[in-house]
């Protein structure tokens, strides 16, 4: 297990080092960049010039991109061409909403999604199965800005339970932070839920349809205890792998769901980091998410090794 | 012009009448500039609470000197001051300064500063404090606003109350570039220095910085040492929403007291909703379609008319801003003081058609280049493009992020672009950099002697009718010659409470929140 580890974390790191020399030759190869942004239409080469020499944006890009590798591993982000904060300060106050928002909804897609798929595996071509098809199959196709500003309307403006939009932190206040969660939380989830229902749904008739399961019915044994001890175990390798990758597009891809929320979460300070060209700021956002998403992958790794032995020989 | 009164007005006419009437007093009262705000309930009572007030948008920055966003100096307004503000009809009022006298030779400014301010955190204000803040605004290599201030030479302190501005050439609008908005506030020198300005926020008006949570909200609070008027709220809480029907949303369950996200089409609709009141207003800002100067067949001046005849401005305006946006066709709107009354250009395709025929231009396809940082610049285009197609131009719409825009722009990769220039206070700002043959911003690469001497005159006037006809002389001129083809100017337009009283709309859109209460 420890040489299966040592070898999961140095792919992590190499494949970090990777995301961040790809982003930073995209972002320094497309046209535009954050001086000339900022200068607007009341363009002055000698300014523009001088700026650009000032934010260190002429100098060769393989120094610039050594100075930001040489920071950024002490931890050091560097500051936002846009606003002028602290990169690392920035991405800090994005994390904890991003996580509860993430955490919530991947929470809300489970406990849909394993019952459910589970049942309508079991029980396929029931009219359950067909039932619950049918909804995933309609939820996954609902997009996530038009759902979310329903829930708004019904929850928030009609029945008035729920508040609109907005993020408060559970330090703060964890009624009102519940509150705040529950929708946002719904819109992803559902959409979530929906798909990794499909995903245990078909991982788990895969296992029905094996031998083992036939023999194991063969042997005496009931329907259910079939399940749990002998699908069940079969079937979480992809069902965790693929709430691993939910969670990993949870935490960096609802870019919509938090501007129709007012969620201040990482997708979206990505988002306008790339519209605004603030490099310093999108290296270290997407370096952030990457690493969770990778720390995420490591942690699938770790659980399937664990769930199966097999899959932690070389 | 407001509509709290809940009736809607019928159409264009009856506001523009309103709005003309309305100018009519102001300019009697000023001898000077135009437009109006509209105070509704000022003087009703109300006691502290917290305001909520959902912007569309985030700043880029804290930075006032260095911002060029918007909501930066929606926000900032009420937190810093400049030297003189803008008065609800556009002309300028004392406000860090009191008053102010010319030297005969018109080259130096002496402004006589307000007692008894002091910052947020405390200290005293004084003239060494606008002298610092005014080398930084004036210094390019930080400063957005330093080209406003080509003409001065120095800012000197004479004592500790007074401030000099030296100048080479006599700037009759000096007071539009040191006070039309926070961009040119007086910043205390103590937060120049380090990173303080970016991540702070200490200044002399009605409310003080409190946090700043990015991605979320900005909190101010009640300066009770306030030198004005005000403020009558204890809190007020900028929220960042994105999403009109979410800020909307949270305006109708109370979360929000008042918004600017209000999108054009819910106008008509909020107008007869007796639980949200509307104030809207003209702004200071016009979009046009410019060309490409440098390449053919645009240089042609009868090209640019006749791409100017073919399109219908009031289609234009209706596709981009529904009712919220008035069709133009220069640069400063009815109702401004420098308001040029001069519209040549009638819907007329067949015209455009002879004068592309006169031309010898036939099958023509133009590169017309759009950024989606302006959405409804991209409404506007559709618009102008099947209007072209009619008159036989065949248009290649190209949308880029901003700064993929900005980049062509830069390298003159374009036959036409559409594009804005925000809250033209003067008439100044609104010709003399776009059009002058030696202009900044004269990116289309437009020449005229007769418009350079024109502009050039109306720089050194310092009587403000004499430099309104030059600019509309100069203006006639160019557009005749189609250097831009002016297409509309949107309105301003805020949403509120019922419960919410003292709200002023003005024509550059800011949000002054000193004299806004909340009611019972």
């Amino acid at each position: 297990m420890g040489r299966y580890l040592l070898r999961r974390l140095l792919h992590t790191v190499l494949a970090m080092l990777g995301v961040s020399i790809g982003v930073f030759l995209i972002m320094h190869l497309v046209p535009g960049d954050p001086i000339r942004l900022a200068l607007g239409t009341r363009f002055d080469p000698e300014v523009y010039q001088a700026l650009r020499s000032r934010a260190g944006l002429d100098r060769p890009l393989l120094a610039q991109y050594g100075t930001w590798l040489s920071h950024a591993v002490t931890g050091d982000f560097g500051v936002s061409f846009r606003s002028g904060q602290p990169v690392g300060e920035l991405l800090w106050q994005r994390l904890g909403p991003t996580a509860t928002l993430a955490g919530a909804a991947l929470l809300v897609a489970l406990s849909i999604a394993l019952p459910v798929g589970i049942l309508s595996a079991v029980w396929s071509g029931s009219v359950i199965d067909r039932i619950a098809t049918a909804l995933s199959q309609l939820w996954v196709s609902v997009p996530d800005f038009w759902s979310g500003i329903m829930y708004i309307l019904l929850f928030a403006l009609v029945l008035g339970w729920l508040p609109a939009s907005g993020y408060v932190s559970p330090l703060d206040d964890p009624v009102q932070a519940l509150r705040h969660l529950v929708l946002p939380a719904l819109t992803v989830g559902l959409i979530s839920g929906s798909i990794l229902t499909r995903f245990v749904r078909s991982a788990v008739l895969e296992a029905l349809n094996q031998d083992y399961t036939r023999t194991a019915r063969a042997k005496g044994l009931s329907r259910w205890q079939t399940v749990r001890r002998h699908v069940l175990p079969n079937a979480w390798i992809p069902i965790v792998t693929v709430a691993g990758l939910q969670l990993g597009f949870l935490l960096g891809g609802v870019v919509v769901v938090e501007v129709i929320f007012e969620w201040p979460g990482l997708g979206r300070l990505a988002y306008d980091a790339v519209i605004r060209r603030d490099y310093s700021l999108l290296q270290g956002a997407v370096l952030v998410i990457a690493t969770v998403f990778l720390t995420i992958n490591l942690f699938v790794d770790i659980l399937c090794g664990y769930l199966d032995p097999r899959v932690r020989r070389p | 012009m407001n509509r709290t009164d809940g009736a809607r007005p019928r159409g264009r006419s009856r506001r523009w009448r309103l709005a003309a009437l309305i100018s009519v007093v102001a300019l009697a009262a000023t001898g000077c500039s135009g437009g109006e705000s509209v105070d509704v309930d000022g003087d009703s009572g109300g006691s502290g609470g917290t305001l909520v007030v959902a912007i569309s948008s985030e700043p880029d920055s804290l930075d006032v000197h260095v911002s060029t966003a918007s909501p930066t100096f929606l926000v900032l307004e009420n937190v810093y001051d400049t030297l003189v503000e803008p008065a609800a009809d556009l002309s300028f009022q004392p406000a860090l300064a009191t008053d102010w006298q010319i030297s005969e030779d018109l080259l130096t400014w002496t402004f006589h500063l307000r007692k008894d301010v002091t910052w947020h955190n405390g200290r005293a204000f004084g003239a060494d404090d606008v002298v610092a803040s005014f080398q930084r605004i004036m210094d390019s290599d930080v400063a957005a606003n330093a080209w406003r201030f080509e003409s001065v030479t120095e800012v000197r302190k004479v004592d500790d109350l007074t401030v000099e501005f030296a100048l080479n050439r006599p700037t009759p609008n000096l007071l539009a570039n040191v006070g039309g908005f926070k961009g040119m506030a007086i910043v205390p020198p103590e937060l120049i220095e380090g990173d303080g300005l970016a991540t702070g926020a200490v200044g002399t008006g009605p409310f003080t910085f409190v946090s700043y949570t990015p991605g979320d909200k900005i909190v101010l609070a009640a300066n009770p040492e306030y030198w004005g008027e005000g403020p009558f709220v204890d809190r007020v809480e900028f929220r960042f929403i994105a999403e009109p029907t979410t800020a909307l949303t949270n305006l109708r369950t109370g979360d929000v007291h008042l918004t600017n996200n209000v999108p054009p089409q819910q106008i008509d609709a909020l107008s007869d909703d007796s639980d949200v009141e509307l104030g809207r207003l003209a702004s200071n800002d016009y979009w046009y379609f410019t060309c490409n100067f440098d390449r053919e067949p645009f240089n042609n001046t009868d090209v640019r008319r006749a791409l100017s005849f073919a399109v219908d401005r009031e289609q234009i305006a209706q596709a981009a801003y529904f009712d919220a946006a008035t069709p133009v066709q220069s640069a400063m709107g009815p109702g401004s003081f420098w308001a040029t009354d001069y519209a040549p250009f009638s819907h007329d395709p067949q015209q455009s058609r002879d004068l592309l025929a006169k031309a010898g231009v036939s099958g023509l396809t133009v590169d017309l280049m759009l950024t989606n940082e302006f959405p409804h610049t991209i409404q506007a285009a559709e618009v102008i493009a099947s209007q072209w197609k009619d008159v036989g131009v065949g248009v290649n719409i190209r949308t880029l992020d901003f700064a993929s825009w900005l980049d062509e722009q830069g390298k003159g990769n374009y036959d036409c672009y559409v594009l804005g220039w925000l809250n033209n206070l003067d008439g100044e700002y609104a010709y003399h950099a776009q059009h002058h043959s030696g202009g900044a911003y004269n990116f289309q690469g437009y020449a005229n002697a007769e418009v350079d001497r024109l502009l050039d005159e109306a720089r050194v006037q310092t009587d403000d009718t004499t430099r309104r006809d030059r600019y509309a002389a100069a203006a006639r001129l160019l557009i005749d010659d189609v250097s831009y083809a002016y297409l509309y100017t949107p309105d301003t337009v805020l949403a509120w409470l019922p419960t919410v009283k003292g709200v002023e709309v003005h024509p550059d859109g800011k949000t002054r929140l000193r004299g806004v209460r909340i009611g019972g």
